[in-house]
């Protein structure tokens, strides 16, 4: 039987051009961003696409992070479970932006700090279970730095999940979320295609050659296809935009075309990166005779 | 009249769903998703190189969710462009809206197998693994194919259960939920059917296929199952291939049966709580039937399964050893 060659010892390889920056200060850039584009709802999608593709590329680092001291079929939960806490997070928000921090000139919604305790639940119950998760007298799970990971997964869930909703309907007031969001059924594609965009990454990338550059890159290229999606359903809708409904098509047309750059630039980034980095690339070949 | 009509498109959303699930467990085979794939993942590691697609987008059910969701949602704007063109025969507007929203899951499917296979191929690269391209490019199509015949039943389903009403001509039949979120539903359950029947089937068929009953299975055997088939190499073409003669049809048959039963016993319950004449005020009584009738048919699988289950023990016993 032929014995592969023992694994070489993990060797740090060296980020090209400042890719991919370290944890904590895509972290801070990713969620500064996300914040951001969150409180301004009268930005236009494309804007708070940038903010969405980085959210969810953070997701995904949150994911990596949290998953890979082995768990295997565990990669999706992870991310379905930072969805949960973003959708809760996000009512929460929202709810309580009606009551207070939400500021409104001219009937366009300005300014909306309110959805920001949401983010603050949303962190709060990801930390709680995550020291739920590892304390002795609870799961035991004992994984370092689980709790980091799951306060990062609610924040990242939440901004990710409000700014999608921010997108379709062209607002955070609760009202209007409710009845195009979650009364039209685009819930359901914002919920599966979020988690998609943190877990699949490195569901996708997972094994001992795995290199976090080439993961977040999948990260990028799904908020690439989720924009095309929710640019056509904001057309559905009939959105509008600075109280113009000829805006609100504009506004779409460009999400849809960001959508499309960020994909086909990712994508092919991605699958240039994996050929490179495969053992061999060849047409076709039998595999090694074994005995 | 709109009873049968009621009953008819019942029986057609069980039949949709045992195609759904059939071709959702021969496209899991497809391309190594779910159960196998951890023989897949695990034969690079202990020496043995393959050529088999290693399609680790999720588990099955979330993958199922996101294609069957990504297609009701594009069906459903697609209905709100189309329906207007025909207000008295809504329906038509299906025709096409149905299979334009499949094929723009399946792309959706595609893109996410390509990643996944290349994803996973290069991070094994140390185990000496290659990246046969034959066979990245040759199972796309077979996957995609699959793919939309399982996408396009699940979407169906959703949009009859969503039009139950309408299409029956008893209007309050109509589902509460929006077309995608429907998808979102059956797209997990049908994955989950697959990944816990189709599995164990592939498994039984394949794995222990030469192995004495009870015996489990050995390390030394790991990853076997990427290596010959019954003639050359063996690829995911003869897995799908072999599994569609019962691992497919019964896995077909769990979720068909589910359904089924399920709208058996609701209809029934209707029928008999008298809620299709007299309306919601018979909610209540057409619901207590319903769930006395599933608890029936509940206690019936149990003791059927349990008597299977002794029969098997007792005609193959436990291993003994070699």
């Amino acid at each position: 039987m032929t014995v592969p060659t023992a694994p070489v010892e993990e060797e740090e390889k060296k980020p090209e051009k400042g890719w991919p920056p370290t944890e904590t200060k895509l972290g801070i850039i990713a969620a500064v961003l996300g914040i951001i584009m969150t409180i301004l709802p009268f930005m236009p999608s494309f804007v708070k696409a940038i903010g969405l593709t980085f959210v969810l590329v953070w997701g995904a680092d949150s994911v990596r992070k949290t998953s890979r001291y082995g768990l295997g079929t565990g990669v999706p939960s992870i991310g379905v479970l930072a969805v949960g806490y973003g959708v809760i997070g996000a009512i929460a928000g929202m709810g309580i932006a009606k009551v207070g921090g939400d500021f409104t000139i001219g009937g366009v919604e300005v300014l909306n700090v309110g959805v920001l305790g949401g983010v603050a639940i949303a962190a709060l119950i990801g930390y709680i279970s995550g020291i739920f998760s590892n304390s002795e007298k609870f799961i035991s799970m004992k994984i370092p730095g689980l709790e980091r990971g799951m306060t990062e997964l609610g924040v990242a869930g939440t901004l990710a999940f409000l700014l999608e909703s921010s997108m379709v309907a062209g607002t955070l007031k609760l009202d209007a979320v409710l009845e195009d969001v979650f009364l039209s059924g685009a819930i359901a594609f914002m919920f599966v295609m979020s988690a998609i965009g943190m877990f699949h990454p490195f569901n996708a990338c997972l094994g001992p050659d795995e290199d976090r550059g080439r993961t977040l890159l999948l990260s990028f290229e799904i908020s690439g296809l989720i924009c095309i999606i929710l640019g056509i359903v904001s057309i559905a809708l009939g959105a509008e935009w600075l109280g113009s409904s000829s805006l609100g098509l504009l506004n779409a047309a460009l999400l849809i075309l960001y959508g499309i750059v960020v994909w086909v630039v990712f994508y092919a980034k991605f699958v240039r990166r994996s050929f490179e980095a495969s053992y061999e690339v060849v047409g076709t070949g039998l595999i090694k005779t074994v005995k | 009249m709109p009873f049968e009509i009621l009953f008819g498109l019942l029986l057609l959303i069980a039949f949709l769903a045992f195609v759904a699930c059939f071709f959702e467990d021969a496209e899991s085979d497809c391309g190594s998703q779910s159960n196998p794939n951890s023989q897949v993942q695990l034969a690079a590691q202990i020496g043995y190189v393959h050529r088999f697609f290693n399609k680790a987008i999720s588990g099955e059910p979330l993958s199922n969710c996101m294609y069957a969701t990504t297609a009701c949602t594009v069906t459903w704007v697609l209905l709100r462009q189309f329906e207007p063109m025909f207000p008295a025969e809504k329906w038509k507007a299906a025709i096409l809206a149905i299979p334009l929203g499949v094929l723009a899951g399946e792309i959706f499917h595609l893109i996410f197998a390509t990643t996944a296979h290349l994803g996973r191929t290069s991070g094994q690269s140390r185990f000496q693994q290659p990246l046969y391209l034959d066979v990245f490019y040759g199972h796309l199509v077979p996957i995609m194919t699959h793919g939309f015949m399982t996408t396009f039943c699940i979407t169906g389903i959703a949009y009859l259960q969503a039009n139950l009403g309408t299409l029956s001509g008893i209007p309050e039949l109509n589902h509460p939920f929006p077309l995608p979120l429907l998808g979102f539903i059956w797209g997990i359950t049908v994955g989950s059917i697959g990944s816990s029947t189709g599995d164990i089937h592939y498994g039984t068929e394949r794995i222990f296929q030469d192995r004495p009953f009870g015996e489990g299975k050995r390390v030394v055997y790991h990853g076997m199952i990427t290596r010959y088939a019954d003639c050359g190499i063996r690829t995911q073409k003869d897995i799908v291939a072999f599994c569609i003669k019962y691992g497919c049809p019964l896995t077909g048959m769990t979720f068909g049966m589910i359904i089924l039963f399920e709208n058996w016993r609701t209809v029934l319950g209707m029928l008999g709580g008298g809620y299709l004449t007299a309306g919601s005020a018979a909610g209540a009584a057409a619901a207590a039937i319903g769930i006395v009738i599933g608890l029936v048919i509940g206690i019936a699988l149990i003791l059927g399964n349990l008597y299977l289950v002794r029969w098997a023990r007792k005609r193959y016993g436990p291993f003994v050893g070699e």
